[in-house]
């Protein structure tokens, strides 16, 4: 399989030599920093719509909070995943890239693993910003997490979902190819559908087996109380990955580069 | 490379219908026919990117796609695709790692190219010359000794039109390679083009060498002499059809230059001109495909 590994190398020269892949890496860094100041900052303070604050510095509930911050992130790995693929159709480097490689499922399988990478860069870039912002500016507030059993298994797990929603982002690419239509379709779904449908009563029981449910369960974000269970909601993450690694690969296979 | 019976349907739009020919190695093959014809299509089902209804297309008696590093076999430049934002070095050298070749080749075919100098640019600030040779160059990454080109010299200036006919010549006659190149112009290929391919609404209509072509064409001389009346007598008389185009001047329909010079010889006539007008090639070619545009004008206005 050599061929492959070409061809995994060959993703991170595209990635590298264009600005896009830099670009998300750092604004996910900075998302994690900015929500985890944010926590701290307010962190103690009573209020909110439904009365619920957010838990003082040092307690063991703001650790969990602050270790759950790098699986908001999922939303640039979608992000970055879908333009790793739509990319090739939007500047046509399909045609050449399908040229070179005519064994398109290659291809395709080569850009999963090459993102489960990307993704991993991504979700490391983030849980160290968390944990930098919450070890440097709790501890200023008086009470640092610390990092140990539950809290680490947390972070842990957000920086998991990253990786999952950036194979996820890949094959939702190769399966719309359009790059607005792919992107702009993904925040549409993570913002606005799936807050809908965990909201709607009729729909909450869905809610659980979708991918922000399977999401918040293996974060443990604490949104929604019929939650699958932390392994079961990551597993079923992982197969909403497969599956569409396996759509993407499938469609790229069997569609016409025209 | 091999076609054989290739067919291929668009909705209700048949764009290549039973096709067949045959490309011969060492020679470069012109691939002609009006827009629409059925051109893109045809070669990139002979390579692997759309998948025919029906037929084959063999290189080497491999069909593309299972070609073992196919890279090095065929270059193909069917449409100058590149991210915008990349340098147009680092476009090669994704390729280069794609295809199993050593980076430096990125640098190789740069410089076979003449695109050394703008490597290191991105290439959205290239001109539509440079994106042309960037085409190439990708084409070229593999050393492949089968090179196919759809509409290479489309928007191109009459100084690349001169550039890319040259290095086709060089890249065929003088490297021996095979080279597949279409256009919809027969003039861009008659310089360079051995053999051609003609198509019509995704059909074939002829194949051949071009000197076939060019035995069948009726080619006009411009003579110009004083005496024109006693020349048009004999002309006429060995089988030309003249026509006065001007004081002292006659256009000759169906005579050679050297049957028209061998006339007025014989006759005594004094001449102050002789040459080739057109060479009649264009006219075969338009007869051939004439009506067979998939979207002709009403009416058949000939532009």
């Amino acid at each position: 399989m050599s061929g492959v590994v070409d061809l995994v190398r060959a993703e991170w020269t595209k990635l590298l030599t264009t600005k896009v892949g830099y670009w998300l890496v750092a604004v996910g860094a900075l998302m994690a920093a900015g929500f985890t100041a944010l926590f701290t900052a307010f962190a103690g303070e009573q209020g909110g719509p439904e009365g619920q604050g957010i838990p003082p510095v040092g307690t063991e509930a703001y650790g969990s909070l602050v270790a759950g911050v790098p699986a908001q992130v999922v939303v640039i790995a979608v992000v970055l995943g879908v333009i790793g693929t739509t990319q090739e159709y939007r500047h046509r480097t399909a045609t050449p890239t399908f040229l070179v490689t005519p064994r398109r499922g290659r291809v395709v399988v080569a850009k999963l693993l090459a993102y489960a990478v990307v993704g991993l860069v991504l979700a490391v870039a983030a849980v160290a910003a968390t944990v930098l912002v919450a070890t440097v500016y709790g501890g200023a507030r008086g009470g640092a997490p610390d990092w140990t059993g539950d809290t680490v298994g947390t972070l842990l797990r957000s920086g998991l979902a990253v990786v999952v929603y950036t194979v996820i982002g890949v094959g939702a690419g190769a399966l719309v190819r359009n790059q607005v239509g792919a992107v702009v379709g993904s925040l549409v779904y993570l913002f606005v559908v799936e807050g809908i449908i965990a909201s709607v009563p009729a729909t909450a029981d869905a809610y659980r087996w979708l991918p922000g449910g399977a999401l918040a369960a293996l974060t443990g974000d604490g949104r929604g109380t019929d939650l699958l269970g932390t392994w079961e909601g990551g597993l079923l993450l992982l197969g909403y990955g497969l599956v569409a690694a396996v759509l993407g690969a499938v469609l790229a296979v069997r569609r016409d580069v025209v | 490379m091999e076609v054989r019976d290739l067919t291929k349907t668009f909705g209700s739009v048949t764009a290549v219908d039973s096709l067949s020919f045959t490309v011969e190695p060492g020679q470069v093959t012109g691939f002609l026919g009006p827009n629409g014809a059925g051109k893109t299509t045809t070669l990139r089902m002979a390579l692997g990117l759309i998948t025919p209804d029906r037929g084959t297309t063999t290189i080497g008696g491999t069909p593309y796609a299972a070609l073992p590093r196919p890279a090095t076999r065929v270059g193909a430049v069917l449409e100058t695709a590149f991210h915008p934002g990349r340098s147009g070095r680092d476009h090669l050298r994704v390729y280069c790692r794609a295809a199993g070749l050593p980076a430096r080749r990125a640098d190789d075919v740069l410089a076979q190219v003449g695109l050394t100098p703008a490597g290191r640019r991105k290439a959205g600030g290239y001109s539509l010359g440079m994106r042309q040779r960037l085409g190439l160059a990708t084409a070229l990454l593999g050393d492949p000794r089968v090179l196919v080109l759809d509409e290479p010299a489309n928007g191109l200036d009459p100084e690349g039109i001169q550039w890319l006919r040259g290095f086709l010549r060089h890249l065929a006659h003088d490297e021996g390679r095979t080279v597949l190149v279409s256009s919809h112009l027969l003039a861009e290929v008659e310089q360079t083009a051995d053999r051609v391919v003609i198509v019509g609404a995704g059909k074939l209509v002829r194949e051949g060498s071009l000197a076939e072509l060019r035995a069948e064409s009726v080619g006009t001389v411009l003579v110009r002499t004083p005496a024109t009346a006693q020349l048009t007598t004999a002309l006429t008389g060995a089988g030309a059809a003249v026509e006065s185009t001007g004081p002292g001047a006659l256009t000759v329909t169906g005579l050679t230059t050297e049957q028209v010079g061998a006339a007025a010889f014989a006759a005594g006539v004094e001449l102050h001109e002789l040459r080739a007008r057109t060479s009649g090639l264009e006219e075969v070619y338009f007869r051939l495909t004439s009506g067979a545009e998939q979207y002709a004008a009403a009416g058949g206005a000939a532009s």
